[in-house]
C-alpha cells in the first residue's frame, strides 16, 4: 500500500485504468451472466484491438500535446487501399499491406510536418487533412462504386482477424505485441524519453538537443500507420471496405487515451494505461448491447461513464 | 505571447500599424471573404450568364445562418483557450425539440424557442461546470457531454420527422429574401456590447493568461461558465434556425456542426491558443464556409471531391495567414 502511495500519479492513472476495465467486465457478468465467459471475452478483447491500435497512435501524438482527428478516413482509406489493391488475391496480399500502411505513414508524416514546420495548429491540420482524404477516397472511387471497390480483403488478411494462435486469436496477439512494443519504447528508449520531454516543455526539449521537427512528423507518421493498421484489420474482420467505416474511431480513440490517464496536455501517461481504456470503452458498449438498451442510453451512458471515470481520477491538480 | 504593448506608449505613427496588427486576424477574415464573394459571383455569372439575385443571396444567408450561431457559441469557448466538441450535440437536441414540440402556431413555436433557447444554456452549463469546476480539460469533457446530448437528441426524436409551423420558418428564414440577415447583424452587435462589458474583457483575459487574470482578481469560474452558457445557448439558436430551413426535425443532422463550427471560427482569424480573435471574425467566417459549398457547387466540382477542397481550402487560408499575420507583427516597431 505504501508502495501505491508513492507512485506517480501517471502510473497510479494506469491501475485506475485498469481497475475500471476489470469493474465493467465484473458488472457485465452481473447483469447478464455469461459474459465473463471465453468466447464473450475474448470477441471483446479483439473488437477492442482495433481501438486499441487507433488508441496507439492518438496516445503518440497527445502525448506531445498534439491530436490526430484524420483518424477516421485514414482508417477508411487503408481499408480501400488495401481492397483496391489486393482485389482479394492472396499473392497481392503483401504489396497491398505495404501500400495501405505507407499511405498511413504518408499522410501521417504530412500532418506533422503541417504542425512542426508550418505551425498550424494540430487541430487545424488533421482536421482538414481528414477532409482532404475523405475527399480523395471518395472522388477517386466515386463513392466506393469503383469495380474494385467491391473487392474482399485477402484470405491471409481475414485470417489475421479471425482465426487464433494457441487458442489466442491472432488480432489480439498482434495488439500485445503492440503493446509490449510502444511500452518499450516510451518507457526504455531515447525516442520514448524526447517524446515526453517534447510534452513537457517544448522549448526545454529543443534546448536539449531534440530535433523537435523531426520527432513531431515521425510521431504523426506513427499515428497514420496505427490508423493505416486498424483499417487493415477491420476489413480483414469485416471482409469489405465501407464508407464511413472510420467514423466510430475518431472520438473512441480519444477517449481511450484520456481515460487511459493520459493528459490531453501532453507529457503524461502510459500506453498501458490506453490500452486498459480501449477495453473499458468495449466492455461498456458490450454490457449495454447484452442489456439490449436503446441507442440513445447507450450513447448517454457512454457519455456519463467517460466523465465519471475523469472525474474519479483524470483530474488536473489544484491551482 | 508576447504581451502587447497599449497604442498610447507608441508614437503617433504607429497607432495605425498597432491598430492593424492588433486585429490581423479579422482584417485577413475580411480579405478572404470578399475574395470569396467575389469569386462566387465570376462563377456565377459564368456558369448562369448573369449575377446572382434574390434567391441565391436568400439561400446562402439562410445556410449560412445556422453556422454563424454555432460559430460564434464556439468563438466564445475558444476565447478562454477552451474548445467545444458538443456544439453538434447541442443543435441535434434543440433541432429534434423544436420538431417535436413546436406544434402549428407561431406563438407556440416562440415559446418553445425561449424553452430550447435555455436547455441549450442549461447544456453549456454542465460543460462549464465540469470544466470550471471539474477540473478537467475542455476538449475531454465536451466529448463526453456530445455523447449524451446526442443521446438525448436521439431520445426526443428517434427518426427524422415532427413538424415545424409554417410561420415560424417565416418568421427565422423567410425563404423569400434574406430577412435573416437582420439575424447575424443582431449577433453582431450583442457580441460588441459583450465585448464592451465586464464579463467579455475578463473572457480575453482567460485566455491570455489565466494565471494573470485570476491574480488580478478575474473571477475564472464565473467568467467560464458564462463562455459556456452563451456557447450552449448559441448552438440551440443555431438548432432553431436548423429546423425552421428544413421545416422538420432530424436528430443526426446537427452533427457536422461541430467540426464546421471549428472551421468557421478558423477562417475567421481565432486563435485556437485562445485570447486573439472576435466572433465578426466567426460570423465571417461561417460565411466564407458557406460560400465556398457554393463555388464548389456552382464550379460544377464533383461532389465526391468536395470534402478534399475544403481541406486544401482550410490549410492554404491559415498557412497564408500565419504568415501574413507573422510577418505584420514581427515588423521593426
Amino acid at each position: 500500500m505504501n508502495k501505491f502511495k508513492t507512485m506517480a500519479p501517471e502510473s497510479r492513472r494506469v491501475l485506475y485504468a485498469i481497475a475500471a476495465a476489470v469493474a465493467l467486465f465484473l458488472l457485465g457478468q452481473a447483469v447478464h451472466p455469461g459474459f465473463l465467459g471465453l468466447a464473450s471475452v475474448e470477441s471483446i478483447l479483439v473488437i477492442a484491438s482495433f481501438v486499441g491500435l487507433v488508441a496507439a497512435g492518438q496516445c503518440f501524438v497527445i502525448l506531445i500535446g498534439g491530436i490526430d482527428l484524420s483518424v477516421p478516413w485514414v482508417l477508411n482509406a487503408g481499408a480501400i487501399v488495401l481492397t483496391t489493391t489486393s482485389l482479394g488475391l492472396e499473392s497481392r496480399a503483401p504489396i497491398a499491406i505495404v501500400a495501405a500502411l505507407a499511405m498511413g505513414i504518408v499522410v501521417g508524416a504530412i500532418n506533422g510536418a503541417g504542425v512542426a514546420i508550418f505551425g498550424i495548429p494540430a487541430v487545424v491540420m488533421t482536421l482538414a487533412m481528414n477532409g482532404i482524404i475523405e475527399g480523395l477516397v471518395l472522388g477517386l472511387t466515386g463513392g466506393f462504386t469503383c469495380s474494385a471497390c467491391s473487392s474482399y480483403a485477402p484470405p491471409f488478411v481475414q485470417a489475421l482477424a479471425h482465426d487464433s494462435l494457441l487458442g489466442v486469436p491472432d488480432a489480439l496477439l498482434l495488439w500485445l505485441v503492440v503493446i509490449v512494443l510502444v511500452t518499450l519504447a516510451l518507457n526504455i528508449t531515447r525516442f520514448g524519453r524526447a517524446t515526453y520531454a517534447l510534452g513537457n516543455n517544448p522549448r526545454a526539449a529543443v534546448l536539449a538537443g531534440i530535433d523537435a521537427r523531426g520527432m513531431t512528423i515521425m510521431l504523426y507518421a506513427a499515428s497514420g500507420f496505427f490508423a493505416a493498421l486498424a483499417g487493415i484489420l477491420l476489413v480483414g474482420f469485416g471482409g469489405q471496405a465501407s464508407l464511413g467505416m472510420g467514423d466510430p474511431y475518431l472520438f473512441t480513440s480519444i477517449a481511450a487515451v484520456v481515460i487511459g490517464g493520459v493528459n490531453i496536455l501532453g507529457g503524461r501517461g502510459h500506453y498501458l494505461g490506453v490500452a486498459a481504456g480501449a477495453v473499458s470503452l468495449t466492455v461498456l458498449v458490450s454490457v449495454l448491447l447484452a442489456l439490449n438498451m436503446p441507442d440513445y442510453v447507450r450513447s448517454i451512458a457512454y457519455g456519463v461513464v467517460i466523465l465519471g471515470l475523469l472525474l474519479a481520477y483524470g483530474r488536473e491538480r489544484e491551482t | 505571447m508576447q504581451p502587447d504593448t497599449t497604442a498610447d506608449a507608441l508614437p503617433r505613427g504607429n497607432r495605425l500599424g498597432h491598430l492593424i496588427a492588433q486585429n490581423i486576424g479579422l482584417i485577413l477574415a475580411g480579405a478572404i471573404l470578399l475574395i470569396a464573394i467575389v469569386a462566387f459571383i465570376l462563377i456565377y455569372g459564368i456558369e448562369q450568364q448573369r449575377l446572382p439575385g434574390n434567391f441565391e443571396l436568400t439561400s446562402t444567408v439562410n445556410s449560412a445562418v445556422p453556422l454563424a450561431f454555432a460559430a460564434v457559441g464556439q468563438c466564445f469557448v475558444v476565447l478562454t483557450k477552451g474548445i467545444d466538441l458538443s456544439v453538434g450535440g447541442v443543435v441535434d437536441l434543440a433541432n429534434a425539440m423544436a420538431a417535436v414540440t413546436m406544434g402549428k402556431s407561431l406563438t407556440s413555436g416562440l415559446v418553445w424557442s425561449v424553452v430550447i433557447l435555455m436547455v441549450g444554456a442549461a447544456c453549456g452549463l454542465v460543460n462549464g461546470l465540469l470544466v470550471a469546476l471539474g477540473r478537467l480539460q475542455p476538449i475531454v469533457v465536451t466529448l463526453g457531454t456530445l455523447s449524451i446530448y446526442q443521446g438525448l437528441a436521439i431520445r426526443v426524436l428517434p427518426e427524422p420527422g415532427g413538424a415545424i409551423p409554417p410561420s415560424f420558418t417565416n418568421f427565422l428564414v423567410n425563404p423569400n429574401a434574406p430577412y435573416a440577415l437582420i439575424f447575424i447583424v443582431l449577433l453582431a452587435l450583442a457580441w460588441s456590447a459583450f465585448r464592451r462589458s465586464r464579463a467579455g474583457v475578463d473572457l480575453y483575459a482567460i485566455g491570455n493568461d489565466e494565471a494573470a487574470a485570476r491574480a488580478l482578481g478575474v473571477n475564472i469560474l464565473r467568467t467560464k461558465i458564462i463562455a459556456y452558457m452563451l456557447d450552449g445557448t448559441l448552438a440551440a439558436a443555431a438548432g432553431l434556425f436548423l429546423a425552421a430551413s428544413a421545416t422538420a426535425g432530424d436528430a443526426t443532422t446537427g452533427n457536422s456542426y461541430t467540426l464546421s463550427s471549428i472551421v468557421a471560427v478558423v477562417l475567421g482569424g481565432v486563435s485556437l491558443f485562445g485570447g486573439r480573435g472576435s466572433a465578426i471574425g466567426a460570423i465571417a467566417g461561417a460565411l466564407i464556409t458557406t460560400l465556398i459549398v457554393n463555388i464548389l457547387f456552382f464550379g460544377h466540382v464533383n461532389p465526391l471531391f468536395q470534402s478534399f477542397y475544403e481541406g486544401v481550402f482550410l490549410l492554404i487560408a491559415v498557412v497564408v495567414g500565419g504568415v501574413i499575420g507573422g510577418t505584420i507583427r514581427r515588423r521593426p516597431k
